[in-house]
C-alpha cells in the first residue's frame, strides 16, 4: 500500500471523442470488465447452481443478479505494469473522455448493478468517481447525488461538468443535494431502488502516506473513534430509503473490520430492532471469482468482499457489501 | 608441459629477446605452447602494446604460469599496452595496501583490470573508504580482496552508498565489509532495502541503535540470489519483486527530478 497506486480509466460514454478506447489499447490497457466476464462466461452455467441464492427470487429474479451492468467500462494496466494514464482530452464539446479513478472503486458501482428506469440514490457521492460511474449505465432514470460537505459537493458540480453533457445534467436527471446523508433515510423512505452508501472512512491509503491532515492524528482522535457510529447511521439511513427489494451496498476504502464488517451487521441489526426492516446480504462470491485476475480478493469474510492491494495490482483497499431489503 | 619454475629460467632467457619486441620464437622460448604464442602474438599486435615482453616479466615475476598469464590478457587486453615499471609500481602499490602473496595473484587473476588502474584512482578509493567511511586499513584491504570491482565505482556514488548503509539501514563498517555491498550497484542496495523496509521487514535502529523487530543482518539482503533474497529474507515472489523494482526506479528518477528542479528555482 505504501506504494504507488494503480488507477483505471473509467471510460466516459458522453464523450464523442473516437478513438479513446483504442488509443488506450494500444498502449497494452484492457477494460477488466468486460475481460473478466467473457473469461468467465464459460464456467458460468456450471457455476450458477453452486453459487448459494438468497431466497430472494420472489422479489427480483435469481440468475439477473449474476450480472453486470454492461455499459461501464474501466480500462486497466496488467497486472505488474506500471504505465501510467496521460490525462483525458476533451471532445469538441469539452467533454473529457476519461475519469482516472482507483479501479477498484468501480465494484461497488457494478455491485449495485442499476436496471433500465431505476431511481437511484447515491448518499455520500462527493466528489464523484461513483456518482459518474453509475451515470455511465444511461439507463439510470434518476440520480440523487448528495454529500454533507459543501466544498466537496461543489468538486462533485464541476467533475459532473467535465464529463457530463448539460443537457443531460438538468433537474429531472440529476438532483445534488448538500445534507446530512442521515437525514434522508427518513425524508426519502421507500424511494429508491437502487443505494449506493459510499461512507467517509479512515481511507486508508491515503492515511498510509500523505500527513497532512491525517485522521490517525491525535487531535482527530474524537472523530475518528465516531466514524463506525456515523457509517451504521448513514447506513441504516440507505436501507431506510430503499424500496421494498430495493439494493443497497455499502462501501469503505478502509481494511478495518470495524468500519467494514461490523458495521454491516450492527446496521442490520438496528434496521430490524429500530425500524422493522428486514434486510438480507446478498452473497459478491460470483462477483470476486469473476474479477480475480484483476484484483486481490481477501479471503474468508464474514460478510461482504474486500479488495486488497497487492503490489502487483495496487488497487483498493475496497471493502462492499451488497444488501437487498425484504419489506 | 608447463615449465612451473619460470621465474628462474626465464630471466636468463629474457636478454636473448628484444626487449621491445616481441617475436613468436620469444614466445614459445618464454614457455607458451604454440597455440598460445600464436593467440597472444596476434592479440599483441592488435593492441599495439609497444612493451609486451616487459608486461609478461612484471606477470611472470608474480608466479604466473604461461596459461595463466594468457588468461588474464584474454580477460583484460588493456594490460598489452601498459609499461611493466607502470605495473610493477601498481603491484607494489597493492602489496603495501596489504595484498599479501596469494590473495594478490588471485585478485588480479580474478580481476586483472585493477593493473590498469592508475595508482591516483587506487589510492582515492582506499582515501575515501578510510578518512570519509572510518573503514579500518583491514577492512580496506579485505574490501579489495573480495570485491575489487570497487575501484572502479564512481566515488561520489561509493560515499553514497556506504552513507546509506549506515545511516538509513544502521549498518555498521565490520557488517558491510562481509556483506556483498561493494559489488552491488546502489540501485540494488535501496531496492532490496526499501522492498523489505515497506514489507514491515526492516527498520531503521534510533539513536541508540535499537529497533523493534530484529533486521535480517545485510550479507543475507545482498545474497547471491534473487531467489534467496525472496524466499528467505523478504518472502515474496518474483512477480511482486519485479513490479517493486519498476516501481521504485520510477520512484528515484522523479526524486531526482524533484531535486533539480527545485535547485534551478
Ligand atoms: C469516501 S467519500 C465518497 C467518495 C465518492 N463516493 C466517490 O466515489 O467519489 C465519503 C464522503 O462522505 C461525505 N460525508 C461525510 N459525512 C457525511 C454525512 N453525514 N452525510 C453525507 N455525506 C457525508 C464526505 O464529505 C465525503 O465526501
Amino acid at each position: 500500500m505504501l506504494c504507488e497506486q494503480k488507477y483505471g480509466a473509467l471510460i466516459n460514454s458522453f464523450s464523442s471523442a473516437s478513438g479513446e478506447i483504442t488509443d488506450l489499447e494500444a498502449e497494452g490497457c484492457r477494460d477488466f470488465i468486460t475481460i473478466d466476464c467473457s473469461r468467465n462466461e464459460v464456467h458460468k452455467s456450471s457455476q450458477d447452481p453452486t453459487t448459494p441464492h438468497n431466497d430472494s427470487s420472489d422479489v427480483e429474479s435469481a440468475p439477473l443478479q449474476t450480472s453486470i451492468t454492461p455499459d461501464i467500462k474501466c480500462l486497466v494496466f496488467p497486472r505488474g505494469d506500471i504505465s501510467r494514464f496521460k490525462p483525458a482530452r476533451p471532445d469538441s464539446s469539452g467533454i473529457l473522455g476519461y475519469y482516472l479513478l482507483d479501479a477498484a472503486s468501480v465494484l461497488p458501482v457494478l455491485a449495485l448493478d442499476v436496471r433500465p428506469g431505476q431511481t437511484v440514490l447515491d448518499l455520500c457521492a462527493a466528489p464523484g468517481g461513483k456518482t459518474l460511474a453509475l451515470l455511465q449505465a444511461h439507463s439510470v432514470n434518476h440520480l440523487w447525488a448528495n454529500d454533507l460537505s459543501v466544498s466537496r459537493t461543489g468538486r462533485l458540480r464541476k467533475i459532473l461538468q467535465s464529463y457530463v453533457p448539460k443537457e443531460c445534467l438538468d433537474e429531472e436527471n440529476i438532483h445534488i443535494t448538500c445534507i446530512d446523508g442521515r437525514e434522508l433515510g427518513m425524508r426519502e423512505e421507500k424511494s429508491f431502488d437502487r443505494v449506493l452508501v459510499d461512507v467517509p472512512c479512515t481511507t486508508d491509503r491515503h492515511s498510509a502516506v500523505v500527513e497532512e491532515n491525517n485522521i490517525f492524528k491525535r487531535s482527530r482522535t474524537k472523530e475518528r473513534q465516531k466514524l463506525p457510529l456515523l457509517q451504521i447511521q448513514l447506513l441504516v439511513a440507505g436501507i431506510q430509503a430503499a424500496r421494498q427489494g430495493g439494493l443497497i451496498v455499502y462501501s469503505t476504502c478502509s481494511l478495518s473490520q470495524l468500519q467494514n464488517e461490523c458495521v454491516v451487521q450492527q446496521a442490520i441489526s438496528v434496521a430490524q430492532e429500530e425500524l422493522g426492516i428486514t434486510v438480507q446480504v446478498q452473497d459478491l462470491r460470483w462477483f470476486t471469482q469473476r474479477f480475480s485476475d484483476t484484483f486481490h480478493f481477501a479471503p474468508q469474510l464474514s460478510v461482504g468482499e474486500l479488495v486488497l492491494p497487492h503490489l502487483c495490482a495496487n488497487f483498493g483497499p475496497i471493502y462492499m457489501c451488497k444488501l437487498q431489503r425484504m419489506n | 608441459q608447463e615449465p612451473r619454475h619460470l621465474n628462474s629460467s626465464h630471466s636468463s632467457q629474457m636478454p636473448h629477446s628484444p626487449v621491445n619486441q616481441l617475436t613468436l620464437c620469444s614466445l614459445l622460448q618464454m614457455g607458451f605452447s604454440q597455440t598460445q604464442a600464436e593467440e597472444m602474438h596476434e592479440a599483441a599486435l592488435k593492441s599495439r602494446g609497444k612493451h609486451v615482453p616487459s608486461v609478461l616479466t612484471a606477470l611472470f615475476v608474480l608466479g604466473f604460469n604461461p596459461s595463466s598469464v594468457l588468461k588474464i590478457l584474454q580477460k583484460c587486453p588493456e594490460v598489452y599496452s601498459a609499461k611493466g615499471e607502470e605495473l610493477q609500481q601498481r603491484i607494489l602499490n597493492l602489496r603495501k595496501m596489504g595484498l599479501v602473496e596469494g590473495s594478490l595473484q588471485r585478485m588480479i587473476s580474478h580481476y586483472p583490470k585493477v593493473m590498469v588502474l592508475p595508482l591516483k584512482r587506487v589510492n582515492a578509493v582506499s582515501r575515501l573508504l578510510k578518512e570519509k567511511c572510518h573503514f579500518t586499513t583491514q577492512q580496506v584491504t579485505e574490501i579489495l580482496r573480495n570485491s575489487p570491482e570497487v575501484l572502479e565505482e564512481d566515488l561520489a556514488q561509493l560515499e553514497y552508498k556506504i552513507q546509506y548503509t549506515y545511516f538509513r539501514m544502521g549498518v555498521r563498517q565490520a557488517e558491510m565489509v562481509k556483506s556483498k555491498l561493494f559489488r552491488l550497484p546502489v540501485s540494488e542496495l535501496r531496492c532490496r532495502h526499501s522492498f523489505l523496509e515497506r514489507r514491515g521487514l526492516y527498520q531503521t535502529p534510533d539513536k541508540k541503535g535499537q529497533t523493534l523487530i530484529l533486521n535480517p543482518p545485510l550479507k543475507d539482503i545482498l545474497c547471491a540470489s534473487e531467489e534467496t533474497f525472496l524466499m528467505q529474507v523478504a518472502s515474496a515472489n518474483a512477480e511482486e519483486f519485479n513490479a517493486f523494482r519498476k516501481l521504485i526506479a520510477r520512484e528515484l528518477e522523479e526524486e531526482d527530478k524533484d531535486e533539480y528542479s527545485s535547485s534551478d528555482e
